[in-house]
């Protein structure tokens, strides 16, 4: 049974041991590697982009009909000799399919793969009621046999070794088994499964599309278990969401060239197959199929008509969301999800299971970007998740003491701000005079060790403005510096470089003293209304229309104030013009320098230094800046050096550090690890809070690779 | 793209699926191809779908030469013992080196899932450049009155199941072996 985390004090004993199964971390590790690879060979010669938008809007089109959709299938369907059901809820839907079964007289059903079955619970029904059922996925009947839940939507048994399986065989069969050749366990389920099809009463499937203009189930798979469900018994059932209705073929073959190669990584699955009505059945006395076809609502009708939540409903399930989840990765699917996973199963569990299976494990979302990114059906998931929060939080009725805090102190800035001043004071007996604070003091937990952290600036990049700040003669550009916490009140040193070298540059820079924090942090935790509000401070402090360009050196400030305002701000704004201007001048230190000054190598004496890159994701996913950083290295006079998975999270994600310390620090030991394996003398980033956390972690294990923002690796190049 | 680049997309994109591609020139040469495979696998029994009256006859003849049995239909009195089947198909599609086989006869569902072994013929002229370029004649059959079961292959079934590891022959046929038929260099 699957036992999803009520409590956060349970969930974290959880993630506990999912952290300390050594096999599940190799194969999750091996898998999140492996599957990013093979999905950019597949991948090659096809528009991903466009495709994903074309489907999206397909989707979104069928969304508030899918009623009619459903009456259009049923009289296609049921001319072909089908029957059609709606279930309202999961119990309906089990109830109709027991009923079916009871009505012909079945004993024995065989199961293909169906995640809307497994919504429902309906194996646990049937047995109840007395039949016989088995799953024939190789994977489902591997977690069958164990009683477990899948613990991923396309992998359901991924979480489980070569040995595990060879035990369970041996239990099955009797006999022992050889668990080094999965080719012969595979074999294995071939005999024993074999007999099962051709005694059992009744098949039950899902389906991938239900094609309303034709009135025909479509199904993608791979083993041929689903074929011989769907052939060998005298009943079938299909249990399909409302989702899945689709107007016509030409949306699914559309849907076709991004599902299997999003799940497998491949161009098409073994099989393809449409099915419609009741087909020619030997098995059946009448020679003709019993088939039903049973629709599930369970929430989807109103989820549709959600003004916020309706593209939940686009998902193809993939599962490529949990595949490229770098907390997924750490932790696997039964502590990532309800019978949902990944980062759509963030979502789905609180409309299809309820808000106590969601509570918790909503909250493990470390905001990366790389689900939205890989997402076939360009559904904004970790938007959604903080949304989902939201809803969970507003049903709760309750505040969490972190939110009241956050919310009270960053409305104000002056109190927020001197909270940061006296934080430095604080910390000072802590340093010993150092930059860093190696050692946490006994009232934090020991698993907040896992990185040093950095000193609060004695004097913060606003009190030192005045001092800095030169008037150029006609300058080729005015810029306002949004420096953004991190850098104002830790890092002042990597403004006062920007500083330097803009100057160098014929910049003009201006820092508007009123400016505030971004939001993001707010928006992270769900506070929607504080976030509001300070956009709307920063975008009166800023006052856009004075500069060319507004520049910051966090790529994560950067990317929330270019996009996340539209999502915050009601449609009918009056400060709609306003954040549109504020947000086109919007710009990364990289792209500046690469694309605006148009800097080059010449002049520069060139160290030739090895540097490796770790890409911040809110620069290469948020701002999809990619390659001007790595040019600038090099026009810098540096080499650079590509290490292992650049592009993934380092495991910073703000306040998730500090909520999810161990999956965290995990997350940055393998980004460490991945860059002392390369011949690198220094790792350079542009966004303060990665400068922090791999400064950080790179300093507890005594690593030799110095950490620093590319805007000072910039201001020390010599001419 | 000429025609021909087709046939060859076609035989390249099914080989990466582990399909092993053949090119003949008329049906005989299949019934021989069917014969000495399911021998050199030590298969006993071969089931054949959409032969016309005097091919059957033909390949009965040849299997009972080689000591092989020709099934009868309806194949579901066999389901236990087909090592061989083989069937024709009705489309290619190059793109992705998949056949498209109209599977709304029970007997063709059977010979193409329960056979050890499926060798399916493909006449050269039908491969299409992608699945788009179908959208028509497979709309045409699913927009029918009539109930259908209509099936794309590509490959052998397959699995990842147990540690991602790629095994072929799950609960299909573990071998799939295509025959393009080139009439014209008859």
């Amino acid at each position: 049974m699957i036992k999803t985390a009520q409590d956060m004090k349970s969930y974290k004993k959880q993630l506990k041991e999912a952290l300390s199964d050594q096999f599940l971390r190799t194969a999750l590790d091996n898998f999140y590697t492996a599957y990013r690879e093979n999905r950019s060979a597949v991948y090659d010669g096809i528009d991903f982009e466009s495709i994903k938008k074309e489907i999206a809007t397909e989707k979104d089109g069928a969304l508030p009909y899918l009623e009619d959709l459903y009456e259009e299938f049923k009289v296609h369907a049921e001319t072909a000799g089908a029957k059609v059901h709606i279930a309202r809820n999961a119990q309906q839907a089990n109830e109709i399919i027991t009923a079916i079964a009871k009505e012909n007289n079945v004993k024995k059903i065989v199961k293909s793969k169906s995640m809307t079955a497994e919504e429902t619970f309906l194996n646990d029904h049937l047995e109840k009621e007395g039949f016989t059922v088995t799953e024939t996925d190789l994977g489902e009947w591997i977690i069958q046999l164990r009683k477990e839940g899948p613990s991923h939507m396309v992998l359901p048994a991924i979480h489980l070794s070569r040995h595990q399986v060879g035990d369970l065989f041996a239990d099955v069969t009797g006999k022992k088994q050889n668990s080094e050749d999965i080719d012969k366990l595979v074999k294995v389920a071939r005999q024993e499964l074999r007999p099962t099809y051709l005694a059992a009463d009744m098949g039950i499937s899902g389906a991938n599309f239900a094609i309303a203009e034709s009135g025909s189930l479509g199904l993608v798979t791979n083993e041929g278990n689903m074929r011989l469900v769907t052939t060998m018994p005298r009943v079938h059932v299909a249990l399909v969401g409302y989702d899945k209705l689709i107007p016509n073929l030409k949306t699914m073959l559309r849907i076709l060239k991004v599902l299997p190669r999003n799940a497998t990584g491949q161009a098409i699955t073994s099989y393809v197959t449409w099915i419609k009505g009741a087909v020619e059945c030997g098995a059946s006395p009448s020679n003709r199929k019993v088939m039903h076809v049973v629709f599930l609502d369970n929430g989807r009708l109103a989820l549709a008509k959600d003004p916020v939540f309706s593209p939940a409903l686009r998902c193809i399930r993939c599962g490529a969301c949990a595949n490229v989840c770098p907390v997924y990765s750490k932790v696997g699917g039964h502590k990532y999800g309800h019978v949902y996973i990944g980062a759509i199963g963030l979502i789905l569990t609180l409309f299809y299971h309820g808000i106590e299976n969601d509570r918790v494990i909503v909250q493990n979302c470390i905001n990366c970007q790389a689900c939205r990114e890989v997402c076939p059906v360009d559904i904004d998931l970790p938007h959604l998740i903080k949304k989902t929060y939201r809803a969970v939080l507003d049903q709760d009725g309750k505040t969490p003491a972190k939110n009241f805090i956050l919310s009270r102190v960053m409305k104000n800035r002056r109190l927020f701000h001197f909270i940061l001043r006296q934080a430095h004071l604080a910390q000072k007996p802590l340093a010993r005079k150092g930059p860093m604070i190696r050692h946490l003091p006994n009232f934090f937990e020991k698993r907040h060790g896992f990185r040093s952290l950095p000193v609060i600036a004695e004097t913060p990049f606003r009190d030192q403005w005045k001092h800095l700040r030169k008037h150029l003669v006609r300058p080729k550009y005015t810029v306002a510096l949004f420096a953004g916490c991190a850098v104002d009140f830790i890092y002042p040193e990597h403004a006062r470089a920007l500083v330097t070298l803009l100057e160098r540059h014929r910049v003009q820079v201006e820092f508007p003293k009123d400016q505030t924090c971004c939001g993001l942090p707010a928006s992270m935790a769900a506070e929607e209304a504080t976030a509001r509000d300070l956009a709307l401070q920063n975008i009166r402090a800023v006052q856009p229309e004075k500069y060319d360009y507004i520049l910051t050196l966090c790529a994560s400030c950067a990317s929330h104030l270019k996009h996340n305002g539209f999502k915050i701000f009601k449609k009918d704004s009056d400060w709609l013009e306003k954040l549109k201007e504020f947000s086109d001048k919007i710009i990364d230190f990289s792209s500046f320098m690469v694309n605006v000054l148009d800097v080059s190598s010449e002049g520069i004496k060139a160290t030739h230094k090895k540097v490796a890159y770790h890409a911040p994701c809110h620069l290469c996913r948020g701002l999809q800046v990619t390659t001007e950083p790595r040019k600038l290295i090099q026009l810098a006079g540096y080499t650079y050096i590509r290490s292992k998975d650049e592009d993934v999270c380092c495991g910073f994600g703000g306040s998730y550090s500090i909520d999810f310390p161990e999956i965290s620090a995990e997350i940055l030991k393998k980004k460490l690890d991945n860059v002392e394996d390369t011949p690198a003398e220094l790792l350079v980033t542009d966004c303060p809070g990665c400068v922090l956390q791999l400064r950080g972690g790179m300093n507890k294990r005594g690593g030799k690779i110095q950490v620093k923002h590319i805007a000072e690796l910039l201001a020390e190049t010599k001419q | 793209m000429p025609h021909s680049d087709f046939i060859q997309l076609m035989k390249e994109k099914a080989e990466t699926v582990q399909a092993i591609v053949s090119k003949i020139n008329h049906m005989e040469q299949a019934f021989r191809y069917t014969i000495d495979l399911t021998q050199k696998q030590g298969g006993k029994t071969v089931a054949a779908t959409g032969l016309k009256p005097s091919e059957s006859r033909l390949l009965k003849k040849a299997c009972e030469a080689s000591e092989l049995e020709l099934l009868e239909f309806p194949l579901r009195s066999h389901t236990h013992e087909i090592h061989t089947s083989l069937t024709p198909v009705d489309w290619g599609i190059a793109e992705t080196g998949t056949l498209v086989i109209d599977s709304s006869s029970e007997d063709v569902r059977i010979a193409t899932m329960l056979a050890e072994t499926h060798i399916a013929v493909l006449p050269a002229s039908k491969i299409k450049p992608d699945s788009e370029s179908l959208e028509k004649e497979l709309n045409a059959v699913l927009m029918a009155d009539t109930p259908s079961y209509y099936a794309f292959i590509t490959g052998a079934s397959r699995t990842a199941d147990i540690e991602r590891v790629l095994a072929i022959g799950v609960h299909g046929p573990q071998e799939l072996h295509i025959l393009i038929v080139e009439e014209d260099s008859e």
